[in-house]
């Protein structure tokens, strides 16, 4: 170590690589968000500052009925996968079918665009109609796969004493779910409810493929409307989203479990 | 009154199957059936009025000289995007799980805060530094480099660009993860028995984040060899991509069977890649556990 510190890599050209790096992940999204602010179109450079480009961004309703769509998916998602992971993992535990649940590391595994073009035939062959429920059920089914894991592995961590102790002391098995287990489980439950509603909020492949003909999220919106073309009230939706994807990030980092989803990999 | 016991003895027998029941019927309908109905319209066609016949026709029709060239230009792009991504990732993840010490978790923090957005607003976001008279181009320009503002964008260069941009962070995480976990003493040992810096990262570092290595090499190659909304955005449409001809199979031309077949092909050939690679790399270990 006292000699890799001392060599002359180890010294400044390996913390100034790092650096160059982390230039290179900055510069674009600095730029971005400088010029969304920016008073006049690209073309015209350096304007001045003004807010200009989030009015004409509230006025759009193309834009509003994109970050509403988004908005719906994302939290119905959320919310569905939550109830039904939590469940799901408090049962098989119960059951002792715990491995059954390692069924659900497939959905994080399958790449989206396999999991997308499978749920685009499967809803036409049943006839199901593109729109707000597709894309629920799609973003759900991927939400299964971080709400079980995290949520599964909580629940190994909690002490059996204090379930048993709970019962002894004359608590209903309800009871013991909803006042110890579920408290106990929270840390985790916030953890993937984050993880799930900012996944599904930037999800392109599979919205992209099941959302149909009516309705456009956010990320397919975006994609539809930049193909080589610069548009400020983008700039000002992305550095909306930027926001609430950097405060979701920032509530998991002070949650402290990144580092369990980076060890569970 | 026992009618109503004996129902909620049976209710509460049943719950936790109830209960279960939701996710792992979302699971069935939604990922396995949609799974297994890509690998059986993949190896089937409808030929004759509605009924399924077996057929591997459609794979077949992936050796055709089109849908190869296709295929190979996918390859070679998962494989710089991936190659690309170690060489740089590589290095960062060094520094975080060895050198960074208490900014360790905060650097990780702002490592994948970017890729925390929706990768085509990553995407966007070099459109203001790469196209005419953007950013790069004036500067060049400026600095007397090229003799007008050029376009950066729609070229192969700038695909590569936003396919590494975007998979950086699930390289280096892996990566992370085994250098970090790695016992440092290893390290002083061998610098005590006289290696040096080089000789201990060959001989001791290298080896030994070969797993992270693996995981992330499958991270990223295994969905660039699907993409198609970087090249399409960044790259212009010059060359196709696989992301691409399945797009087309299934939204435009609305031929499911030979669309299947690429899907599983974009599937396979990165998972029988890597399994290989394991395997290799395994009887590699065996025979030299064998000397």
């Amino acid at each position: 170590m006292q000699q890799l510190a001392g060599s002359r890599f180890g010294r400044y050209l390996n913390p100034l690589f790092v650096l160059g790096v982390y230039l290179f992940l900055y510069l674009p999204i600095v730029v971005l968000v400088v010029f969304s602010f920016n008073d006049g179109d690209f073309a015209g450079g350096w304007k001045g500052f003004s807010l200009r480009w989030y009015y004409e961004m509230a006025d759009s309703h193309e834009i509003l009925g994109a970050l509403k769509a988004s908005l719906i998916v994302a939290s119905s998602a959320t919310i569905l996968s939550l109830v039904c992971g939590t469940c799901a993992v408090i049962a098989t535990k119960w059951l002792r079918l715990g491995r059954w649940l390692n069924i659900f590391y497939a959905n994080v595994l399958v790449p989206d665009i396999v999991l997308g073009i499978g749920l685009l035939c499967v809803f036409s062959v049943m006839g199901f109609p593109l729109g707000y429920k597709s894309l629920i059920i799609g973003h759900t089914v991927v939400g299964l796969g971080f709400v079980i894991p995290i949520v599964g592995a909580r629940f190994h961590q909690i002490d059996p004493i204090l379930t048993e102790a709970s019962l002894d002391l004359g608590a209903t098995q309800w009871q013991t779910m909803r006042r110890v287990v579920l408290p106990l489980l929270m840390p985790g439950l916030m953890a993937s409810g984050l993880l799930v509603f900012t996944l599904s909020l930037d999800d392109f492949v599979i919205s992209f493929f099941c959302s149909g003909t009516h309705i456009e999220t956010l990320s397919v919106y975006v994609f539809n409307q930049v193909k080589n073309m610069i548009d400020p009230r983008i700039n000002a939706l992305s550095t909306c989203m930027l926001l609430i994807s950097s405060a979701c990030v920032m509530c998991l980092a002070y949650l402290n479990v990144l580092d369990q989803v980076v060890h569970s990999e | 009154m026992r009618v109503v016991t004996t129902l909620q003895k049976i209710a509460s027998q049943q719950l936790p199957f109830l209960l279960s029941l939701p996710a792992f019927l979302l699971q069935g309908y939604f990922l396995l059936i949609p799974l297994a109905f890509i690998v059986v319209i993949s190896v089937t066609s409808d030929a004759l009025g509605g009924q399924w016949l077996f057929t591997l026709s459609q794979y077949r029709d992936l050796c055709s000289s089109m849908h190869m060239k296709v295929i190979f230009n996918s390859a070679v792009l998962s494989c710089i995007a991936g190659g690309l991504s170690l060489l740089i990732g590589y290095p960062v993840a060094y520094y975080l799980a060895m050198r960074a010490g208490r900014m360790k978790h905060a650097l990780l923090v702002f490592l994948i805060l970017p890729s925390w957005t929706s990768f085509i607003i990553q995407v966007y976001s070099w459109f203001y530094l790469l196209q005419k008279h953007g950013l790069f181009s004036s500067f060049f320009y400026s600095i007397g480099l090229t003799s007008e503002p050029l376009s950066l964008l729609n070229n192969y260069g700038a695909t590569v660009l936003g396919m590494v941009y975007c998979y950086l962070p699930f390289m280096v995480l892996p990566l992370y993860t085994v250098l970090e976990k790695m016992d440092k003493r290893l390290l002083e040992a061998s610098a005590d028995l006289g290696a040096n810096a080089w000789q201990t990262f060959t001989h001791i570092v290298l080896p030994l984040s070969h797993s992270g290595i693996r995981v992330g090499l499958a991270l990223v190659m295994v969905p660039a060899f699907g993409e198609f909304a970087i090249p399409d955005l960044m790259g212009g449409v010059k060359d196709l991509y696989v992301g691409h001809m399945i797009m087309e199979k299934f939204l435009v031309f609305r031929d499911w069977h030979s669309g299947a077949a690429v899907v599983m092909l974009s599937f396979m050939i990165p998972i029988v890649c890597v399994g290989l690679w394991y395997l290799m790399s395994k009887s590699v270990r065996y025979v030299q556990g064998e000397e």
